[in-house]
């Protein structure tokens, strides 16, 4: 449906978007995810037609399309800051599209009123935009993207500035009307996750480069570089050294510890490597207790914090170089809870434990990490 | 002194406070809106007496013997007003050029302000906003000699047609070269109050219109110019006041012929010593302004000035 080969925009000397190449299928939801900056909002002006590329092309249903101006493109566009015109009503934002478009005039009531009960808004059709909350306002937006039968709608980051129970109802919201409607949708959010919540297909982006295209599960289970470990997540990462390696486990030392990772990479013996395991895949036990996973190191609880359905836990490893590992523990209150200060074993599995080959990353900005994640 | 440790800045502001603490106590706080108000209220209230002043006058006749104004009340002057043509006709043409300045002038206005908020280019906003400000430096008087150095008969634009064998013209001490000195002088007021208003519409509005399938023409006229409501109300009601009450450039590049109601005005104090007269004139014109700008207002509401946000 989508299609977008090569594309490349240059600010100055600054690349936004470089050689960027994806498509959506038919139908699809898929979100470009990333840190302010990484150029997914680049990428979206330039399929909605506010921008052209300096190289490569956007193909929409077989079309190329990066030379057509936007209004004469097919696509639905909801903005950050949902652009409803203040002097119009809701329905007549709503019938704004149908004629400019130059629908049958007889046909644009019905339209309306379709899409706004698409919406749920049939009774505030007559109401202005500052008569209607924001989540009623989201709902003009998106029935005014959608009310003309666009090939293509995208989401510019448009729930960013709901608060947080609202936010989670409107993806949901968005997420029932895109398949109802089965539209091909291209959402762009720093959110990694409004992304795993709401989409198909998930685009990791950084510094203007694709760092992976996958669904959400396996962007989560199978990151392919640091980068997306730790933007995905809540990650702790650490150096190492491979010593040995077969097709299904990877040997590693790192600082006085030995452990066991995922297989596959084909690194070689001797590789230096960036450890990524998952917070919420590191069990937290007594010293003393009896071994669960292939890996085990011993740590002192340095920070807690408690979040109501899970504990956070900093801990401290001085046999991994120092390394402060972020530890998820759920269901703290019905089993033990460490207070700070105290020693503890961490415990994981092998295959949880991915060994990524060591080199310069970007760097994760502290901002776009999720709601009680700790520092490394 | 633990406090030493602070700012220098922190500490002058802690004895500025602790000053303004003893020179205007808490108590007073409730009278600091008025107190802020005081000086504005004391403008105001002198030409409100000054206007009493005005209305006492124009309802006193002039007596022919002693050119003084008689201690009789009588409307003898607003019926000279009304008897004699050359008023109607002075106040008509008064009307009609304040209407047209305000057309063309904000018709103007609109691009080049539009140009300001939209380029890309810092270096153009800049050049626009130079040009924009260099004319307020140039006073109204000095600026309409200018154009008769320009427009006059052996002036600029003469010598032009003269080198190229063509006929001269006289351009000086007509009616329109009065509404070109007012719209070039009313130009830049009405971009400055332009400025603002189109610069409160965000660029996503423009996108979204485009978006949804609008041509730029069709965005401007259902959008842009919609949202740019009460800055066009307001440049309008500006424009169309300080022409109503012009006096330099009538005066100047209409040379007698196409006189403004404001020399009138001055005629009637300064030329036949008739303050009555005068008054009388300068009432019809405040009441006139006043009861035009209130249908405007009435019309378009208050609120689109933006007092209240958007409506």
């Amino acid at each position: 449906m989508v299609e977008i080969a090569g594309v490349s925009r240059v600010f100055g000397t600054v690349a936004a978007v470089s050689n960027a190449t994806l498509h959506v299928d038919r139908g699809d939801f898929l979100t470009v995810v990333g840190p302010s900056g990484c150029g997914k909002t680049t990428l979206l002006r330039m399929i909605a037609g506010f921008d052209r590329p300096d190289a490569g092309e956007i193909r929409i249903g077989g079309v190329r399309m990066d030379r057509v101006p936007a209004w004469q493109r097919s696509i639905g566009m909801v903005f950050q800051k949902l652009a409803l015109f203040p002097h119009m009503t809701a329905a007549e934002n709503v019938a704004y599209p149908l004629k400019m478009r130059r629908f049958d005039p007889a046909r644009i009531p019905g339209l309306v009123d379709d899409y706004l009960a698409l919406v749920r808004l049939a009774e505030f059709k007559d109401r202005r935009p500052h008569e209607l909350s924001g989540g009623q306002q989201q709902r003009v937006a998106i029935a005014r993207a959608l009310v003309f039968g666009p090939d293509l709608l995208l989401l510019d980051e448009p729930l960013s500035a709901l608060d947080r129970k609202l936010r989670e109802d409107m993806q949901l919201e968005f997420r029932r009307i895109q398949q109802e409607l089965g539209v091909t949708t291209i959402n762009v959010t720093h959110d990694q996750r409004e992304a795993l919540v709401m989409s198909d297909r998930i685009v990791v982006m950084e510094g203007g480069v694709i760092q992976q295209a996958d669904d959400p599960v396996s962007l989560y289970r199978r990151p392919e570089n640091p980068f997306v470990a730790r933007f995905i997540g809540v990650t702790s990462m650490f150096p190492g050294r491979v010593t040995a390696e077969t097709p299904e486990a990877v040997t590693v030392t790192a600082g006085e510890a030995t452990l066991k990772a995922r297989g596959g990479a084909a690194l070689g013996a001797g590789a230096a490597v960036e450890c990524a395991i998952r917070a919420e895949q590191i069990a937290i036990g007594p010293r003393d207790g009896a071994p669960r996973f292939e890996n085990a190191v011993d740590g002192i609880v340095r920070q807690r914090i408690f979040e109501g359905e899970r504990m956070v836990y900093a801990v401290e490893v001085p046999g991994l170089g120092g390394a402060v590992l972020n530890v998820f523990d759920h269901d703290p209150v019905s089993h033990s809870v460490y207070d700070e200060a105290q020693p503890v074993r961490l415990e994981w599995a092998a295959r949880d434990l991915i060994a990524f080959p060591a080199g310069p990353a970007p760097a994760v900005t502290t901002e776009h990490k999720p709601t009680g994640s700790l520092t490394t | 002194m633990s406090h030493m440790k602070y700012p220098i800045s922190w500490r002058l502001l802690d004895a500025l406070e602790a000053a303004a603490a003893v020179l205007w106590p808490a108590r007073m706080r409730r009278l600091t809106a008025w107190a802020l108000l005081a000086p504005a209220l004391f403008l105001v209230g002198v030409l409100v007496i000054g206007l009493g002043y005005m209305v006492e006058y124009s309802l006193h006749e002039l007596d022919l013997s002693t050119y003084r104004l008689k201690e009789a009340y009588s409307l003898t002057n607003y019926q000279t007003i009304l008897d004699r043509p050359v008023y109607a006709r002075v106040l008509g043409r008064t009307l009609l050029g304040a209407v047209l300045v305000t057309a063309i002038s904000v018709a103007l206005a609109f691009p080049y302000a539009y140009a300001i908020v939209r380029t890309p280019s810092a270096m153009v906003r800049k050049a626009l906003l130079v040009a924009l400000f260099l004319p307020f430096f140039i006073g109204q008087v000095v600026r309409a000699y200018g154009w008769l150095i320009v427009l006059g008969r052996e002036g600029l634009v003469n010598s032009a047609l003269a080198g190229m064998g063509l006929p001269t013209v006289d351009l000086l001490f007509t009616y329109p070269a009065v509404i070109f000195g007012l719209v070039q002088y009313m130009l830049p007021f009405a971009i400055l109050l332009l400025v603002p208003a189109l610069a409160a519409i965000p660029e996503d509005m423009e996108l979204a219109s485009e978006s949804l399938g609008a041509r730029w023409t069709s965005t401007f006229r259902h959008v842009v110019i919609p949202m740019a409501k009460p800055g066009l109300i307001g440049a309008s009601v500006v424009v169309f006041t300080l022409t109503l009450t012009d006096f330099a450039m009538p005066e100047i590049l209409g040379g007698g012929t196409s006189d403004f109601i404001a020399s009138a005005i001055y005629d009637s104090f300064f030329q036949i010593s008739n303050p009555g007269l005068g008054a009388a004139l300068s009432m019809v014109l405040v009441t006139l302004g006043s009861l035009i700008v209130a249908g405007v207002f009435l019309v378009a509401g208050t609120g689109t000035l933006g007092v209240r946000g958007a409506k």
